[in-house]
């Protein structure tokens, strides 16, 4: 009886958890994906309330659910850039995409002292900082650099801590 | 009139006295005791530096000085922030109104706590002000809240909280101040009303 229960909740188990069991491959990739892709959903449910989000309001669109879900090999359980227009027009004027994880962010005074702080550097084409996705989002200037212990730093400066920087396809999810 | 300095009401409770190398800072505090006028420069993420104005209309006298503030301790998570300042300032103090002390100087001391998530805030704060005849006080003030929603970065931020201070000098020692924040960009604004003694709390924070 006991041996029939535990096999009937072993079947259970590997129905109902995506990925809990993967007898053949792709499971466990679909399964990080819908974990995402529960993530995204809560995010786009998040951004509902937002009346002017994702329609020029703030002048970006969070494109991180799609983007992510539509980028095959990009990891699933990080953030990607957010495409502002000033973010979008600086990618494509050859600047190189940064994603910063920082921690700490709970409010718009965190936003305003990386704006700050970042948005006097020369070597910055875009910033913006998602309070939602706690990133930090950069384009370099073409030809310039801005190593990531000098992000660290100037973070810091701001009054933060780095967790994470992903530069470049991995910023883009492409990666 | 003397200069002497104190701290009636201390620093907002969050409003960030310590901002982000070289910003810059002004934070207008109205709450059941006193009116006050600082302006902060931040010197290095944890150290800032400003001029402080005061009026404490509950003890009669108006402060004048510098006001010094450290950030002791940040704690930074993925889901929240929390931080620990200590504080303080010398000045002039000056009796006006009924308060005939003349003029004094006046120095003072804090400390300030938060934690705050995007829904939830909890904060205290504590202040000893010595200005010889002028004035001597000390004050805490606790204060919780939630944000019924969140809000991304450049929308209007709302806040529902409510805010208990301790004033022992004060007729009416206990006070209960029940408040609504908004925020925006770099503007703060705080609109409550004191239930015990029918005084308006009026803050205005700005982050150049």
């Amino acid at each position: 009886m006991t041996r029939c229960i535990a096999i009937a909740a072993l079947a259970v188990l590997t129905t109902a958890t995506p990925g809990a069991a993967a007898p053949h491959e792709g499971h466990a990739e679909i399964a990080v994906e819908r974990a995402h892709a529960s993530e995204g959903d809560a995010m786009q449910g998040d951004h509902e309330g937002h009346a002017d989000h994702g329609k020029g309001g703030h002048g970006h669109e969070h494109d991180h659910a799609e983007t992510s879900s539509s980028a095959d090999d990009a990891p699933r359980d990080v953030a990607l850039i957010v495409r502002t227009d000033a973010i979008v027009a600086a990618i494509a004027g050859g600047g190189e995409p940064v994603v910063v994880d920082v921690l700490g962010v709970v409010c718009d005074f965190c936003a305003k002292a990386m704006n700050k702080t970042f948005g006097k550097r020369k070597e910055i084409a875009a910033v913006y900082v998602d309070l939602d996705l706690k990133t930090l989002n950069l384009v370099i200037e073409p030809g310039a650099e801005l190593d990531d212990a000098m992000i660290e730093e100037l973070v810091r400066k701001a009054g933060y801590k780095t967790s994470a920087i992903r530069r470049g396809a991995a910023a883009l999810g492409e990666g | 009139m003397g200069l002497a300095l104190a701290l009636a009401s201390g620093p907002a409770a969050n409003a960030r006295p310590v901002s982000y190398e070289g910003g810059w800072t002004l934070i207008e505090a109205t709450d059941r005791q006193s009116t006050s006028l600082l302006v902060h420069h931040t010197v290095d993420p944890k150290f800032s530096i400003g001029v402080r104005s005061e009026w404490d209309r509950k003890q009669d006298f108006v402060l004048n000085g510098v006001q010094a503030t450290y950030l002791a301790k940040r704690w930074f998570g993925e889901n929240y922030q929390a931080n620990l300042y200590v504080y303080g300032g010398v000045g002039a103090a000056t009796g006006v109104g009924a308060n005939q002390a003349g003029t004094n100087a006046a120095g003072f001391v804090g400390v300030m706590a938060d934690w705050e998530t995007r829904r939830l805030f909890a904060s205290y704060r504590a202040r000893a002000l010595a200005a010889g005849d002028v004035d001597s006080s000390f004050m805490q003030a606790a204060r919780v809240g939630f944000a019924p929603y969140e809000g991304d970065t450049g929308d209007l931020h709302a806040w529902l909280m409510v805010e208990v201070d301790h004033r022992p000098d004060n007729a009416d020692a206990v006070g209960v101040t029940p408040l609504v924040r908004f925020f925006k960009g770099p503007a703060l604004l705080e609109l409550g009303w004191s239930v015990i003694d029918n005084e308006p709390l009026a803050n205005f924070t700005y982050r150049f």
